[in-house]
């Protein structure tokens, strides 16, 4: 270690001290425009910080875990006996859906209708969480070694979670449908009532740009419009929990917080998000990356 | 090994910051942790986390958590600078000293933080989970209080 003189280090304290504050404000309004360095480099520290955050994140993952199933001992008979009778009621369901896929396919085959592209997907661990009130997303152990293409969505069982907004070479950001800049072109399946489902950093994001008059009604289904063409049409995002003729505020399928596991789903789309470099080399890479994987990934 | 402890224990609240916990409504209320091992470590050892680390911790924790980038790194560097400049309130006064201190600290953080989103977004954000966060960060204070004493005194000679 260095030995300085008090006077020169209080010298070089008092010239580090003002500097680092103002590089911090450039920063953040390098940030806030959005610039092209800032967003490599949040991928390198994203790549540098995944494998230490996906070792912290595994012992309150086993805890979760732990806890769980203590709960559903404690319910197992109850839970068998919902089980049961909801396995005959979706035994019905079943019937039917397989009556009403041939159908379909037989109805596509008539028409000559274009095929859906053929989706993909990678499935991914949740290893870090936005700490902030201001902002929703989370990192997941996947990244373009594994072929996650920014723009992709992410879903889990239950519906949308996000979209891919940075991605690394190990290591991906989603950002949530919640977050403050998601905005996410929906439909309400009763009336075909189309709106923009807008995060506001709250559990309940909002239907905003509603007609008026809207002939919405609580406890519609919200399901994506596939507009704008990140998403594709029909993905299950919530039902709407309160409108009051102007305001609408819809309750999401999953419950955030609580996902663990996410699909990071390619359904071909991605191209369709602007690019945050200009160049268009990035662009080219991708389609190499996601051509010929038709199938699950990993 | 131990004049690494403070910065040790900092990049350590950091990674606690943004740890998934699967606690319905924990992520956007997480303490601010980094702000706790700060606030301590510029009481009671300064010159061992200078505002260089905090300013490169607080740089790391903001681009991992997604927000915006900066804010933090502003953040500790200011709040080392308030603190320091108040040491002698605090530094062997009894505990309820150097909570009050954190409390004032704590709440003054948050609503600078308020503020300069609130500024950014160019609309006034919503407050109550700044007041949630600022109350829970300074209840949990006695716990990461204690536990980075106990670590100081367990691994550091003097101070």
């Amino acid at each position: 270690m260095i030995r300085l003189s008090p006077a020169r280090r209080a010298m070089i304290q008092r010239i580090t001290f003002p500097l680092l504050v103002l590089l911090s404000a450039v920063m953040i309004v390098l940030g806030k425009a959005d610039q092209v360095v800032l967003e490599s480099l949040k991928n390198s520290v994203m790549d540098a910080a995944a494998p230490a955050l996906d070792m912290l994140s595994r012992p309150s993952g086993l805890v979760d875990t732990a806890v769980g199933r203590a709960r559903d001992f404690l319910t197992v008979y109850q839970e068998n006996a919902r089980l049961a009778e909801e396995n005959e009621r979706l035994l019905g369901w079943q019937q039917a859906a397989l009556k009403l896929a041939s159908e379909n396919a037989q109805l596509r085959d008539l028409l000559r209708v274009a095929p859906e592209p053929a989706t993909s997907y990678v499935t991914a661990r949740v290893i870090a969480n936005s700490g902030g009130t201001y902002a929703r997303s989370v990192i997941v152990n996947a990244g373009r070694e594994n072929g996650v293409v920014r723009g992709e969505a992410a879903v889990t069982g239950e519906g949308l979670v996000g979209r891919v907004s940075e991605v690394g070479s190990r290591a991906a950001r989603i950002l949530l449908i919640t977050d403050l800049n998601s905005r996410v072109p929906v439909i309400a399946e009763g009336s075909r009532q189309r709106a923009v489902l807008a995060g506001d950093n709250s559990e309940h994001p909002s239907l905003r740009y509603l007609e008026v008059g809207a002939a919405i009604r609580i406890g519609d289904r919200i399901v994506t419009s596939g507009q704008g063409g990140v998403f594709p049409p029909g993905l299950p995002v919530g039902v709407v929990a309160v409108f009051n003729g102007e305001l609408a505020r819809v309750e999401l399928f999953v419950e955030l917080s609580r996902v663990d596991y996410l699909r990071l789903v390619d359904y071909g789309l991605a191209d369709a998000l602007p690019s945050p470099l200009p160049l268009a080399p990035r662009g080219g890479k991708r389609v190499e990356q996601s051509a010929g994987s038709s199938s699950v990934r990993r | 090994m131990a004049i690494l402890l403070p910065v040790a224990t900092t990049v350590l609240a950091m990674l606690l910051s943004i740890q998934a916990i699967p606690i319905p409504g924990y992520a956007p209320v997480t303490p601010a942790f980094t702000l706790m091992a700060a606030y301590h470590w510029t009481i009671y050892r300064p010159d061992l986390l200078p505002s260089l680390a905090l300013f490169i911790i607080g740089t790391i924790q903001d681009l991992l958590s997604g927000g915006l980038t900066g804010v933090t790194a502003l953040l500790l560097l200011l709040a080392r600078a308030i603190v320091s400049g108040n040491r002698q309130h605090f530094v062997n006064r009894p505990f309820p000293f150097v909570w009050a201190g954190f409390t004032l600290l704590t709440g003054g953080a948050m609503l600078f933080l308020w503020t300069l989103h609130s500024l950014l977004a160019a609309e006034l954000l919503d407050f109550r989970g700044t007041v949630f966060r600022a109350v829970l960060t300074i209840s949990v204070f006695p716990v990461a209080s204690f536990l980075l004493g106990r670590t100081q005194r367990a691994l550091m000679s003097e101070g």
